[in-house]
């Protein structure tokens, strides 16, 4: 049971909710989740074993004996996590709008009104 | 919207130490942990925090938030103009063109630092404006 | 949405999460395969950039570009709050 398999277990979790549930704001986190399952799972590829983080320091810089995390995944992942704030600030706010015209956040009775 | 009075004071002493602690992130994004993202956020917490403890009018009166949305554009215009000014130099869109310096001292890494401060703005600007216009809305149509 | 259907979704959820786990018990943990790309950052990130933060360094300086369409991206989100959220004039 390594990192890799629960961020996929994660993922799922949050597809799922994102399929099934009705209200929309339910499916919002589970957008959230599905994005916390990718981030996971980018940063467990990127790891080493007794990797450090990657800041060159003293030790580091003159001959290299620590081993250092890979540091292209955790900055591809800096962007997605700003990239999913982003998206939630805006469904929240559409979400508020809909509220407030059509007084109910259920999917099912949103497809039935025009 | 009145806290009692052990949260306004807490928060209106620990407000200038996370605005310190933003900063620092923000500075010394480069050599340690931490970059224009992360202490933007921290800044935007700052102002979160002080207008959940006082009211919002109040905060509002400290930081408008037609300045806010003032500084968010400086700062992206900001970051764009920092890319053209490569071109200018005779250098690519967004490349260095200042010296690097020694490694490990805060005026190293060229323009590292100039787009870490732009960014941090940006997004501490962002945050509040988001939170500011989540917080205000009374259901008018 | 109907019971039934609830409880399909449940199932393939379900069905997918295990053959997921399946294919994703392979992939080795801790000893990554292919690593020309992070060892050339790591040995010539400083030098190339000045920076010791080597994922400061990408972001700033290997993918700048990457950096200002976020940004933008992050802009145009604050400006949809704004506008969806303006109250009456």
């Amino acid at each position: 049971m390594t990192p890799i398999n629960i961020s996929l277990l994660v993922f799922m979790i949050g597809l799922y909710g994102v399929m099934s549930k009705n209200n929309l704001i339910k499916k919002i986190m589970g957008l959230t989740i599905m994005n916390g399952g990718i981030v996971l799972f980018f940063i467990s590829i990127g790891y080493r074993e007794a990797g450090l983080a990657p800041i060159l320091e003293k030790g580091t810089i003159d001959g290299t004996t620590t081993i250092v995390v890979d540091p292209l995944p955790q900055a591809l992942m800096l962007t997605a996590i700003v990239i999913g704030i982003s998206v939630t600030a805006l469904a929240l706010a559409l979400i508020v709008k809909i509220y407030s015209k059509y007084k109910t956040l259920d999917i099912q009775q949103l497809s039935k009104e025009r | 919207m009145g806290s009692s009075k052990i949260i306004k004071t807490i928060a209106q002493k620990l407000f200038p130490f996370i605005v310190l602690f933003g900063f620092y992130l923000i500075s010394h994004g480069h050599l340690s942990p931490g970059g224009g993202f992360q202490g933007g956020v921290v800044l935007g917490t700052a102002i979160i925090l002080l207008a959940l403890s006082h009211s919002i009018e109040q905060t509002e009166k400290k930081f408008r938030s037609r300045w806010l949305n003032m500084l968010e554009k400086l700062g992206i215009l900001t970051l764009i103009f920092l890319g053209f000014l490569g071109i200018l130099l005779g250098y690519s869109f967004l490349s260095n063109f200042l010296p690097l310096g020694k490694p490990g001292q805060i005026a190293s890494g060229g323009l590292m630092l100039l787009f870490n401060i732009a960014i941090g703005i940006k997004v501490a600007a962002g945050v509040s404006v988001i939170f500011y216009a989540l917080v205000r809305y009374r259901g008018e149509i | 949405m109907s019971k039934e259907m609830k409880k399909a979704f449940f199932i393939i959820i379900i069905l997918v999460m295990a053959i997921l786990f399946i294919l994703s018990v392979d992939i080795e943990y801790g000893n990554p395969k292919n690593l020309d790309v992070a060892n050339y950052y790591i040995d010539q990130g400083l030098h190339d950039t000045g920076a010791t933060n080597l994922v400061a360094a990408i972001y700033l300086g290997y993918r700048a570009y990457d950096t200002l369409i976020e940004t933008i991206v992050l802009f145009v989100a604050v400006t949809g709050v704004v506008f969806c959220l303006r109250g009456k004039r």
